[in-house]
């Protein structure tokens, strides 16, 4: 079963940031029921999510088949995950999920296993060609839970004219990063050289797993023992602290889009963020200096860390459990989403789950990402780690606006987080 | 009128207020006794929801910086709404320009208003308001991570979104004022300052009534402009209880209905609290007029 052509089409039937440049027309043949059907699909609005779910609903709307989808961000899909999945019946028959919180719905049997119908289909739709490592990270139990879609990793952004001018070298540490930072400066061009997303209502867990990630720790480990009071999580938190004075006194009101709008603004010259969010710097539409950034893997935290300060994010569609449509035809629709016309013409807005499709080539931030794939920490699969993040994320806040030392708040983390670890 | 005429008419308002306001009410106060996840029945916890609450110090916070915001807030509301109305009083021929600009922050959806008012105090954004204060040689101030100037930010905000409403429904008032009583001040010597303490504001004090229970109820439950305007709500105190409700009982997938029911209870408890005097009040001109 193959695709008919990558026709771009012209309707932006779901709502996308994107518009439906990097939407492609793909086969999608499944047996569509006898009565008029509507399938709901949830899925939040970016750049690197819209090429996929513009396809699926572009390509699966047909006859008595209607493929809906209607515009959310983040924050609203993570609520309406809550809800759609808690009764015997939702509002949702397509679902985006991410690898963070596959094993919390997994144990709660919140989703349905996919292996049969993969097997059934992988032939059909290439799946075979999805990376193995993302379909591990969207498995728990030994069960495949989403539809790898693609993925995302930290990527450092950075000035390379300002780098330049100033004979700097890429920064491979956070010590590097702090020279680099001084030398910005001392050169009088900003005065906070650094952008990192650090909102205190999301992406600063992120940024601290980041850090404990690169020292080869997380949160809890695969057993599900919280280790945020160790040497590790005290060396991450302490290494996040020494950024502080090269960023904005306000960072922790960033989030990604203000970070992106920091180096649009000529007032940081290295950021920090998901690869998702790379592709908007290089358009000429956003800034002036859409020419004048480059991208690298991310650094380590000290020269000695294992790995380095990155996060690997895996988006995938995934079929709840109390769906009441047909398994197949949903599993079809996936599947045609993220066959490899559709996964091509999302390069380089996404990082597509299929191995080999970004490279230095079609992606101007291909060969970092690449990198920062290979400098990553494998993520670890454990059922209360959204729930521990959740849980220290304000304490976190404190410590980082200095309200209360690292030493309490490491001693406070750890009893919240085993507190939410049960 | 006739019973049957009554009921006739009555019923349709009765089934909305029944279906949209006592069903809701009596679900909430079921609930908040109750352990409720999205999708099952609720298991009776007494008053578990009510003890988790009341011993929270993050609610408390909220429930301070609330009242605050709302008592300075009405405050200035009744004060610049009565002193702008007065001024469009006077006007004639331009009055309804004036009024259909005033009325265009009342008009946004609050969360649209309160991004582009978040603008003016971002550099990402221009910041407007920052690049004044440095050209008048101030310095940098935290308007997101600061306590005290956040509340003021969220404080501008509100009266700016609310100032419209409450300054048109005192201009009603004024209007309602008799010509012959603003004379007879006038004739008897009295400043207009006088006239308006001693003549105007006791003749609408109906009216400002009103608008003090408004602006109460209203700024009690703020909520949306909190997103753009607080992105630390938490971390810096200045979480309103709204927020705080939709935090512990919604966000990140929490589902906490029968905590969030219950602060939504002790909410509507505060809210009545506070509108006492004014309840009282319009029980006392019912009963003058019966």
């Amino acid at each position: 079963m193959g695709t008919v052509g990558a026709l771009a089409i012209t309707g932006c039937s779901a709502g996308s940031r994107t518009g439906n440049a990097n939407a492609t027309k793909v086969t999608c043949d499944y047996t569509a029921p006898s009565s008029a059907t509507t399938v709901n699909v949830l899925a939040y609005n970016s750049s690197a999510i819209d090429p996929f779910t513009n396809t699926m609903v572009s390509s699966c709307t047909k006859g008595n088949v209607t493929v809906k989808h209607d515009p959310i961000d983040f924050g609203g899909q993570v609520t309406k995950t809550t809800a759609t999945l808690a009764g015997d019946s939702g509002s949702y028959d397509i679902i985006e999920t991410y690898g963070f919180v596959i094993p919390s719905l997994a144990t709660d049997k919140k989703l349905m296993p996919l292996d049969d119908l993969y097997k059934k289909y992988a032939s059909d739709y290439g799946l075979d060609k999805i990376s193995a490592s993302l379909q591990k990270g969207m498995s728990f139990d030994g069960k495949l839970y989403a539809l790898p879609m693609q993925t995302q990793m930290y990527v450092m952004a950075y000035r390379k004219d300002i780098f330049a001018k100033l004979g700097l070298k890429i920064p491979t540490t956070f010590a590097e990063m702090i020279t680099a930072a001084d030398a910005i400066k001392a050169a009088g061009l900003m005065q906070y050289p650094i952008a990192l997303p650090w909102l205190a209502t999301a992406d600063v867990s992120t940024s601290y797993e980041a850090a404990m990630n690169s020292l080869g720790s997380d949160f809890v480990t695969s057993d599900g023992k919280v280790t945020l009071n160790t040497p590790e999580g005290k060396q991450a938190l302490e290494a996040l602290k020494s950024l502080q004075p090269y960023m904005d006194p306000q960072v922790t009101t960033f989030d990604q889009p203000k970070v992106q709008q920091q180096m649009y603004n000529n007032t940081a010259a290295m950021s920090i963020m998901f690869s998702g969010r790379m592709n908007d710097l290089t358009l000429d539409k956003n800034s002036t200096l859409s020419t004048s950034f480059a991208f690298a893997s991310p650094p380590k935290v000290t020269d000695s860390s294992k790995y380095a300060y990155d996060r690997l994010s895996i988006d995938g569609w995934s079929i709840p459990a109390n769906t009441k449509l047909d398994p197949d035809m949903l599993f079809v629709m996936m599947a045609s989403s993220v066959n490899e016309d559709a996964s091509k013409a999302s390069v380089p807005a996404a990082y597509p789950a299929r191995e080999g499709m970004v490279t230095a080539d079609n992606s101007p931030y291909g060969q970092a990402a690449n990198d920062s794939i290979a400098a990553a920490m494998p993520p670890v699969v454990a059922a209360d780690l959204a729930a521990v993040t959740t849980k220290i994320r304000p304490i976190l806040v404190q410590v980082l606006t200095g309200a209360i030392s690292v030493d309490d708040g490491l001693t406070q983390m750890q009893a919240a987080g085993e507190s939410a670890a049960g | 009128m006739k019973r049957r005429e009554f009921w006739l008419l009555f019923a349709p308002s009765f089934l909305v207020m029944g279906g949209l306001l006592v069903i809701p009410l009596i679900r909430t106060i079921q609930w908040s006794v109750e352990n409720v996840r999205y999708g099952t029945p609720g298991t009776f916890v007494g008053f578990d929801n009510y003890v988790t609450a009341l011993t929270d110090p993050r609610f408390g916070r909220a429930v301070l910086f609330t009242v605050t915001v709302t008592v300075i807030t009405t405050a200035i509301l009744l004060v610049l709404g009565y002193v702008i109305a007065t001024g469009i009083d006077r006007l004639t021929k331009s009055r309804p320009i004036v009024l259909g600009l005033l009325l265009v922050s009342y008009v946004l959806p609050n969360l649209v208003g309160a991004v582009a008012f978040s603008w003016l105090f971002d550099d990402n954004f221009g910041g407007l308001v920052n690049r004044f204060i440095g050209l008048m040689g101030g310095g940098e101030v935290l308007w997101f991570t600061d306590q005290v100037p956040n509340a003021i930010l969220i404080i501008a905000n509100t009266v700016w979104h609310m100032l419209p409403f409450a300054m048109l429904i005192i201009l009603a008032g004024l209007q309602g004022v008799p010509l012959e009583l603003r004379e007879s001040a006038n004739i008897d010597g009295a400043s207009p300052l006088q006239t308006h303490i001693s003549v105007i504001i006791p003749t609408i004090r109906g009216v400002l009534g009103f608008v003090t229970l408004i602006s109460i109820m209203d700024v009690l439950r703020m909520f949306d402009n909190l997103i753009p305007l607080s992105p630390q709500a938490e971390a810096i105190g200045n979480e309103s209880i709204m927020l705080y409700v939709y935090s512990v009982a919604f966000a990140n997938g929490a589902q906490e209905l029968g905590l969030g029911s219950a602060i939504n209870v002790l909410t509507i408890i505060l809210i009545l609290i506070m509108l006492i005097p004014f309840i009282r009040g319009i029980f006392k001109e019912a009963k003058a007029l019966r």
